[in-house]
C-alpha cells in the first residue's frame, strides 16, 4: 500500500472511536484516586477465574473502537510496571495466591479495579467446590464495574476515575 | 651514607627483624609484630625504589660472603638502577599491603612460626631480586623468593589435599625456571668473563640468541605466561590470600622485570625476531589467559587466570617496544615500553586489591566458589567497595589505573606507522586486535566477578552470614584501592619518573596531574580533569534526580514478582556458571568446556523426572595436551628405570661387572 493509499484511506475513514460515554461504576467509600496516578496509569490484568466474557469486552475496551489508551490507561506486562491491577472473575481455589502475589508485587499506591458481577457475590459460579471466594472476600476493591459482562464503556469510565482524563 | 644505601639497609634490616620476631614470638602477637615488620620491609623497599627512580645512586651494597666456587669473579653487589628501582617501589608496595592484610588475616598454619618465616624471606626475596646489580645474587634472591614462597604455599598442607599437588606443580615449575635462568646467565657469564650486569655488554651473535631463549624461557614461566602459566591457576588458589597476592602482584613482575632486564640492559638491540618473540608469547597468553578467566567459578582461579592475562600483555607490550625501536619509531617504542611498566604496576595495585578481597570474602565465608557467593555488598562494604575498585581496574575502565596503562598501550599501537615494514604490517594490527579482544572480555569476566560475588542474594548459608572483616584487613584494602585509583586520576609524574627506567624521551606531565605523549603530536590524557568535568555535568543529572524524587516518592513493593509465586530463591538467580555460558559456547573450541545433563526418573514412573543434575568442568587445554603427556611419559621411563634396579645384588655385581668390562674395551682399544 502506498504512502498516499494510506493516507488517503486514514482521511478517508476519519475517526472511528466511540464518543465518551457515563456508566455507572462503584468506588468504594472514601476512595481518593492517588494524585501521582493523574493522567497515566498502567494497568496490569489478573484473570482470577473468569468466563473470559469480561477479557473479550477488556480487550475490546483497549480495542481500536473505544482505545483506552486515549484516557492515559495502558495494559503492561508486569505488575512491577503497573500501578492499577484489574480482576476479573470469581477467585478459583488455585488464583487465590497468585492473586495476592500480584497485588503485593504492585507498586504502592495501587489502584485495584474488579471487572464484573462475579467479582461480587460470585454470580452464577457461588458454591463451586472450585470456588474459594469472590474478589472482595480477599482484596480491598477500589473500583467496582457492574455487569455481566459490563460494557467496554464502563471499564474505560472506571479507568478514567483514576486517570481523571 | 645516602638514601639508597640507607634503604636498602632498612630492608635487610627490618626482614632480619621480621624472621627473628616470627621464630621467638608466639600467637596474636608474631601476627602484628612479624607483620609489622615485613611491612617496613615493604615500605624501605618502596622508598628505596622510589628514590633510585628519583635520580638517587647508591654506591651499593657489597655482600662480604665468600661463596665457594665463585673465585676471581665479582663481588656480590646490590645496587638498584632506575629499572630495578620502578620494580622495588612496585614490589615494596603489594608486600607492605599484603603484610598488613596478613595481620588480621593469617590464621592456623598461615600464622605459624613456618607461615610467617616463608613470608619474611619470601617478602625480602621478592624485593632483593630487583635490587641486584649481578648474576650471582640476583639468582640467590630468586631462589629465597622461590623456596618463600613454596613454604608458603604449603602452609595448609594438612588439612587439604590439593594443597600438596599445587605445591609440586608450583615446585616444579619454579625450579624450571631457576635452572633455565642459571644456564642463560651462565651462558653470559662465561661470554661476559664476569657477573656483574655492567661487564655483560656486548655480547656477539649466536651467544646472545642463545642465552636470550634461555633466560626468557625462565622469566617466562614465573612470569605465568602461556605455555608455562600452568601453576598459577593452581598455586594461588591454595595459597594463604595474603600469599597469593604477593605472589600473583609482586612475584609474577619479577619475570617482567627479567624480560626487560634482558632485553634492555643486559642484550639490547636484538635482532626482530626476538620482540616478534615476546609479542607472540604475549598475546597468546592475555587471550588464553582472559579466556580462561572469563568461565572459572572460583574466585582465586579467576583471578589466577587473570594475572596470565595481563602478564601476557605487559610482554607484548614490551615486544612491541622492541619492534619499534628496531624500525627507527622510536617515540611510539618509548610509549610502548612506558605502557608495559604502567601496565605493571596498575597491575600489581589492582590485583593485590582483588586477591586480598578474593581472601576477606574466603575470611569471612570459607567460599571461594561465586556460585556460592553473592548479597556480600551489603554485609562487606568495604570489602565490596574495594573489590568494585580492583574489577574496575582490571576491565580497564576510567578513573582506574587499568584505563590509563591500556589506553598508553593502545595509543603506541595506533600510532605506530605499520606501513613502512613488512613485519609491522603484520603484527600491528593483529596485536591491537588481541588486546581489543583482550579488553573486551576482560570486562564481561570482571563484571561476573564483582557481580556474582557481591550483588544479588546470598546463595548460601556461609554468605548470608558474613560480616566485615577486620581493621587491618580493611585498612590494606583500602590502601590499595586508592593506589589503583591515585594512579589512574593522577597519572603524569609517575610516568614521567617511569620515562627515566627505560630511557624514554616524550612523557611529560601536563596540567599537574595529567599525561602528555609528546612524541605522538599532541595525545594527552587528562583523567583528573575529565573526572570533574564528568561530575559536574553528573551534578546536573543528580539535581533534576533529586527535584523529581522529591515530588514523586519513592513507591514501595511489598513483594518481589515471581510470576505469581513466592519463587524467588536464590537458586533461582544468575549465576557465575550461568554468566559465562554463552563466552563457553562461543569459545567452546578453545576452552574445552565438559558438561553433562543427567536427569533422573522415578523407578515406577519412567516418563516423570525427580531430579536433573548439571555438571560442567573446563579444562586447560595446555595441560591436558603437553603436561600430562609428558607426566605421562616420565612415569614410564621411571617404571623402566625400577626394573634395572630391582633391589637384587647379583643383578648389581653384574652391572659392575659390565662396566668394568666396558671400560676395559674402551681403554685398550
Amino acid at each position: 500500500m502506498s504512502l498516499i493509499r494510506l493516507l488517503s484511506m486514514i482521511t478517508r475513514t476519519g475517526t472511528m472511536t466511540e464518543p465518551v460515554a457515563d456508566a455507572p461504576i462503584e468506588t468504594r467509600d472514601g476512595f481518593v484516586p492517588p494524585a501521582c496516578l493523574r493522567g497515566s496509569v498502567q494497568v496490569r490484568h489478573v484473570d482470577a477465574g473468569s468466563c473470559n466474557g469480561c477479557e473479550i469486552e477488556l480487550g475490546a475496551a483497549f480495542g481500536p473502537v473505544y482505545d483506552a489508551e486515549r484516557f492515559g490507561a495502558r495494559l503492561v506486562a508486569s505488575p512491577r510496571h503497573a500501578d492499577v491491577v484489574t480482576v476479573t472473575g470469581v477467585v478459583t481455589q488455585n488464583m487465590v495466591e497468585p492473586l495476592l502475589n500480584t497485588i503485593d508485587a504492585t507498586p504502592n499506591p495501587r489502584v485495584i479495579v474488579s471487572i464484573g458481577d462475579c467479582t461480587r457475590g460470585c454470580g452464577v459460579f457461588a458454591g463451586s467446590y472450585a470456588v474459594a471466594g469472590s474478589v472482595d472476600d480477599f482484596v480491598e476493591v477500589d473500583v467496582h464495574v457492574p455487569g455481566c459482562p459490563p460494557a467496554p464503556e464502563a471499564i474505560i469510565a472506571a479507568l478514567r476515575a483514576v486517570t481523571r482524563r | 651514607m645516602n638514601l639508597v644505601d640507607a634503604g636498602l639497609y632498612g630492608l635487610l634490616g627490618s626482614a632480619t627483624v621480621a624472621i627473628v620476631m616470627a621464630i621467638v614470638l608466639t600467637g596474636r602477637v608474631r601476627n602484628v609484630i612479624a607483620g609489622l615488620a615485613v611491612l617496613a620491609t615493604g615500605v624501605a623497599a618502596a622508598l628505596t625504589g622510589l628514590a633510585t627512580l628519583l635520580g638517587y645512586s647508591g654506591t651499593g651494597l657489597a655482600i662480604p660472603v665468600a661463596l665457594p666456587l665463585v673465585g676471581d669473579l665479582d663481588a656480590l653487589v646490590l645496587a638498584p638502577d632506575r629499572l630495578g628501582g620502578f620494580f622495588m617501589l612496585l614490589a615494596g608496595l603489594v608486600i607492605a599491603a599484603s603484610a598488613l592484610f596478613g595481620i588480621g588475616y593469617a590464621h592456623g598454619p598461615a600464622a605459624s612460626r613456618t607461615g610467617w618465616t616463608g613470608f619474611a624471606a619470601f617478602a625480602l626475596g621478592v624485593v632483593l631480586v630487583p635490587a641486584a646489580a649481578d648474576a650471582i645474587t640476583f639468582l640467590l634472591a630468586w631462589e629465597l623468593m622461590a623456596l618463600g614462597s613454596t613454604v608458603l604455599l604449603l602452609a595448609e598442607h594438612a588439612t587439604r589435599q590439593a594443597v600438596r599437588a599445587a605445591t609440586i606443580w608450583y615446585a616444579v615449575m619454579t625450579h624450571l625456571s631457576f635452572l633455565l635462568l642459571l644456564a642463560g646467565f651462565g651462558v653470559l657469564i662465561n661470554a661476559a668473563g664476569g657477573t656483574s650486569w655492567a661487564r655483560m655488554v656486548g655480547i656477539a651473535e649466536p651467544t646472545a640468541s642463545l642465552a636470550f631463549a634461555l633466560l626468557v624461557a625462565g622469566f617466562a614461566t614465573k612470569a605465568g605466561l602461556v605455555p608455562v602459566h600452568v601453576w598459577l591457576p593452581r598455586a594461588h588458589p591454595e595459597a594463604p590470600s595474603h600469599a597469593s597476592a604477593a605472589m600473583s602482584a609482586a612475584m609474577v613482575k619479577m619475570g617482567i622485570y627479567g624480560i626487560l632486564l634482558v632485553t634492555l640492559r643486559l642484550l639490547p638491540n636484538g635482532p626482530s625476531w626476538w620482540a616478534v618473540v615476546l609479542v607472540a608469547l604475549g598475546a597468546i597468553s592475555a587471550l588464553y589467559g582472559i579466556l580462561q578467566a572469563s568461565v572459572q567459578s572460583d574466585l582465586k582461579r579467576l583471578l589466577a587466570y587473570s594475572t596470565t592475562e595481563n602478564v601476557g600483555l605487559i610482554t607484548t607490550a614490551i615486544g612491541v617496544g622492541l619492534l619499534l625501536h628496531q624500525s627507527g619509531q622510536h617515540a611510539a617504542a618509548d610509549v610502548a615500553l612506558i605502557a608495559a611498566l604502567l601496565l605493571a604496576l596498575s597491575h600489581a595495585a589492582f590485583k593485590t586489591v582483588l586477591f586480598l578481597g578474593a581472601g576477606a570474602v574466603l575470611h569471612a565465608t570459607g567460599e571461594r566458589d561465586l556460585d556460592q557467593l553473592g548479597g556480600l555488598a551489603s554485609r562487606m562494604p568495604i570489602t565490596a567497595l574495594t573489590f568494585g575498585v580492583g574489577a574496575l581496574g582490571a576491565a580497564a575502565l576510567p578513573v582506574t589505573s587499568g584505563f590509563v596503562a591500556e589506553w598508553v598501550l593502545l595509543q603506541a599501537l595506533i600510532h605506530a606507522d605499520a606501513k613502512t615494514d613488512r613485519l609491522l604490517a603484520v603484527v600491528m594490527p593483529l596485536t591491537m586486535g588481541v588486546v581489543a579482544l583482550t579488553i573486551g572480555l576482560g570486562l564481561l569476566t570482571f563484571v561476573k566477578a564483582a557481580g556474582i560475588g557481591f550483588l544479588a542474594r546470598p546463595r548460601s548459608q556461609a554468605a548470608s552470614e558474613a560480616s566485615e572483616v577486620g581493621f587491618s584487613m580493611r585498612l590494606a584494602l583500602l590502601g590499595s584501592a586508592g593506589l589503583t585509583i591515585g594512579l589512574g586520576l593522577i597519572p603524569g609524574p609517575l610516568s614521567q619518573l617511569l620515562a627515566g627506567a627505560v630511557g624514554a624521551s616524550g612523557i611529560a606531565t601536563t596540567g599537574l596531574t595529567g599525561l602528555e605523549l609528546g612524541g605522538l603530536g599532541v595525545v594527552v590524557l587528562n583523567p583528573l580533569a575529565l573526572t570533574a568535568l564528568t561530575l559536574v555535568l553528573l551534578a546536573g543529572v543528580l539535581v533534576v534526580n533529586g527535584i523529581a524524587s522529591r515530588r514523586h516518592p519513592r513507591r514501595e513493593v511489598e513483594l518481589p514478582w515471581g510470576c505469581g509465586g513466592e519463587r524467588t530463591s536464590p537458586r533461582m538467580e544468575y549465576n557465575a556458571t550461568s554468566y559465562s555460558e554463552p563466552l563457553a559456547r562461543v569459545f567452546g573450541g578453545s576452552l574445552h568446556t565438559r558438561r553433562s545433563v543427567e536427569v533422573e526418573h522415578p523407578d515406577d514412573a519412567p516418563l516423570l523426572v525427580s531430579g536433573i543434575e548439571f555438571n560442567q568442568e573446563t579444562v586447560d587445554l595446555v595441560e591436558h595436551r603437553v603436561y600430562l603427556p609428558a607426566a605421562r611419559l616420565a612415569e614410564r621411563f621411571g617404571d623402566f628405570a625400577r626394573k634395572l634396579q630391582n633391589g637384587s645384588i647379583h643383578r648389581y655385581v653384574g652391572f659392575s661387572f659390565a662396566a668394568l668390562l666396558l671400560v676395559l674395551v674402551l681403554v685398550t682399544r
